[in-house]
């Protein structure tokens, strides 16, 4: 029972990572319609960013995570200005290819750079844990996992309170209507593309914390992202942070009591079976 | 009409005339873009007609390789027979995939395809019949004539099936599924069994190419019968080529298949980076291929491309 309990909390403290993930391309979804195929490669690039900034600028990790967003969100908000936002009205096809070709270009570049080597992001204090009642809290993963928190939190906030938020949330409701009360559509696209890659910078940052980094590993997480985001509802933060920690604890689980070889295809068996129950549910007509 | 089919033929026997006279070195160059050029094909049934983008189909043509390799090494059948099985398993898979995603609309499929090839690769590497990590040894057979001539012969295959689809009811309401879903199935079209028809089309397709590819290396292992990058390949040259056109994504495949030849030999690794811009660049600046470019530069110069910039712009 203790290990079962153990092997929940480690899937949860995944999860909120996948749960952050999931924000980011869940907002560019539902604000542009696009289906960001690079997403992945905007974690990877996050985790690069802070994984350097802590091993050759000697910054905490914690403390490199807000600038590695700040570079994500240049990086975002220059993509949608320059390449993205000419296609902006085009069919979907469109957007899913050139954010393919992004994530192809992105992927051989980090590769390239960085190279193929596994790394983990390993500071002083790594080791540490606390102890609550027989189960073994890894201090790193659930400073993470807070900071997830604190990032999904502050999302909400800003889409809720504040005038910028609301110029996104009319955008996605109605883009029509919102021009017309003076929302510039550029602008706003621009601020909610890097806002997402910046969400994913902070994901894949402190993905590095926990996991492995390499250039690939956006290959997995943009479908998981996906999924999590159409579980949880587009527009439902909480909700897509709650499917992030269902996926997290499924993985554990499978990862524990069946095979670990097999958690990504167990994983993405799962997903494929969620999103055909629930987009089948949605779709259906009254 | 007449002077179409016999450029076609011409073209066919001049391909097919190429292992008699070239050098043994571009006759085994010209078995990989010839395969790959049927792979582009293959992914223009869904993805151009239908424009329904699959990233996966290296699963179906990783399906292909190990049905072949498996019927051949393990149970000692004819190259025939191993072919037959691995076009059945990607059908099967495809078909499996296919009935439960292709029901939804939008981008559903395309993602669900993301993963795809990657689960079949940790199956398989947990498969003993399949040879695990190792991978397996076929008979083997030397023969890049043989091998080139099939290689041919799928793709002329692939390409009269996407000429007869474009002309019949199916390729019809491919087009109108693209164009507008819904309107298609108010106006009757059978739309997921038309885009699982696509798909499982594709899927044989791809399957052989993997299996004549299997047979002709003789070796097989799960990164490279997988291979994403793959994926990558046969959707640029789709797409750059023209999708939904009957010539486009030959022609496409060829020519680039030449470049990146080209490039891999001038600065080593240099393939993935290309394909990746010329996507990027194609959709933006010539979303209907090469083929439209060619007659829309002849009409409108270069205000062809600004045009096409400046189309889906907010």
């Amino acid at each position: 029972m203790l290990l079962f309990a153990q092997i929940v909390v480690n899937g949860l403290l995944v999860g909120g990572l996948y749960g952050l993930m999931a924000l980011g391309m869940g907002l560019v979804w539902g604000v542009l319609n696009i289906v960001n195929l690079m997403h992945g490669a905007l974690i990877m690039l996050g985790g690069y960013a802070v994984y350097y900034l802590y091993t050759s600028a000697g910054l905490d990790p914690f403390a490199a995570l807000p600038l590695a967003m700040l570079g994500l969100f240049g990086l975002g908000y220059a993509l949608q200005w320059f390449v993205l936002g000419q296609i902006a009205r085009s069919p979907l096809l469109n957007t899913l290819l050139v954010t393919f070709g992004l994530e192809v270009v992105a992927t051989y570049l980090a590769q390239l750079a960085f190279s193929a080597d596994l790394r983990t992001i390993n500071p002083p204090y790594a080791g540490q844990h606390l102890a609550l009642g027989g189960l073994v809290v890894p201090l790193v993963p659930a400073a993470a996992f807070g900071a997830a928190l604190v990032l999904a939190a502050s999302l909400w906030l800003a889409l809720g309170r504040t005038r910028t938020g609301r110029a996104i949330r009319a955008s996605a409701q109605n883009l029509g209507a919102a021009r017309l009360y003076g929302v510039n559509p550029r602008r706003i696209f621009a601020l909610t593309f890097g806002t997402g890659a910046a969400l994913a910078g902070a994901a894949g940052g402190l993905y590095g914390l926990v996991a492995q980094i390499s250039p690939y590993m956006g290959n997995s997480l943009t479908p998981k992202s996906f999924v999590i985001a159409i579980l949880g509802g587009l527009d439902r933060p909480l909700g897509v942070l709650a499917g992030g920690l269902a996926l997290g604890v499924a993985e554990a689980l499978t990862g524990a009591y069946l095979a670990s070889t097999y958690v990504d295809a167990i994983s993405f068996g799962l997903l494929v079976l969620l999103l055909v129950a629930r987009t089948s549910r949605l779709l259906r007509p009254a | 009409m007449t002077v179409r089919w016999l450029a076609t033929a011409l073209a066919c026997a001049v391909l097919a005339a190429v292992p008699l006279a070239a050098r043994p070195t571009l006759t085994q160059y010209g078995i990989e873009a010839l395969l790959l050029a049927s792979l582009a094909q293959a992914w223009n049934i869904l993805g151009g007609y239908a424009g329904y983008p699959s990233f996966g189909n290296s699963a179906f043509y990783g399906l292909g390789t190990y049905g072949t390799a498996v019927a051949m090494a393990r149970f000692h059948q004819q190259f025939g027979v191993g072919l037959a099985c691995g076009a059945a398993l990607g059908m099967a898979c495809a078909c499996a995939v296919g009935v439960p995603i292709l029901r939804l609309r939008g981008p559903y499929f395309a993602i669900v395809t993301l993963g795809l090839s990657a689960m079949l690769a940790a199956i398989v590497r947990n498969v003993a019949i399949a040879g695990r990590n190792i991978g397996l040894i076929l008979p083997i057979f030397r023969s890049d004539t043989l091998f080139y001539e099939l290689a041919l012969g799928l793709l002329a295959a692939a390409t009269a099936a996407v000429a007869l689809t474009a002309r019949s009811r199916f390729g019809a309401g491919l087009v109108a599924i693209r164009e507008n879903e819904e309107a298609a199935a108010v106006m009757g079209v059978a739309t997921t069994r038309f885009k699982v028809m696509a798909l499982a089309l594709a899927a044989v397709i791809t399957a052989l190419a993997g299996g004549i590819h299997a047979y002709w290396i003789t070796f097989v292992d799960p990164a490279s019968a997988f291979d994403s990058s793959l994926n990558v390949k046969m959707v640029i040259m789709a797409v750059f080529g023209g999708p939904g056109t009957v010539v486009g994504p030959v022609v496409g495949a060829l020519l680039l298949s030449g470049v990146s030849e080209w490039l891999a030999s001038a600065i080593s690794s240099m393939a993935s980076l290309f394909y990746g811009l010329v996507i990027v660049l194609a959709v933006l600046f010539m979303p209907k291929g090469l083929w439209d470019a060619g007659r829309g530069l002849r009409q409108r110069g270069l205000r062809y491309f600004g045009e096409n910039l400046r189309r889906y712009r907010l």
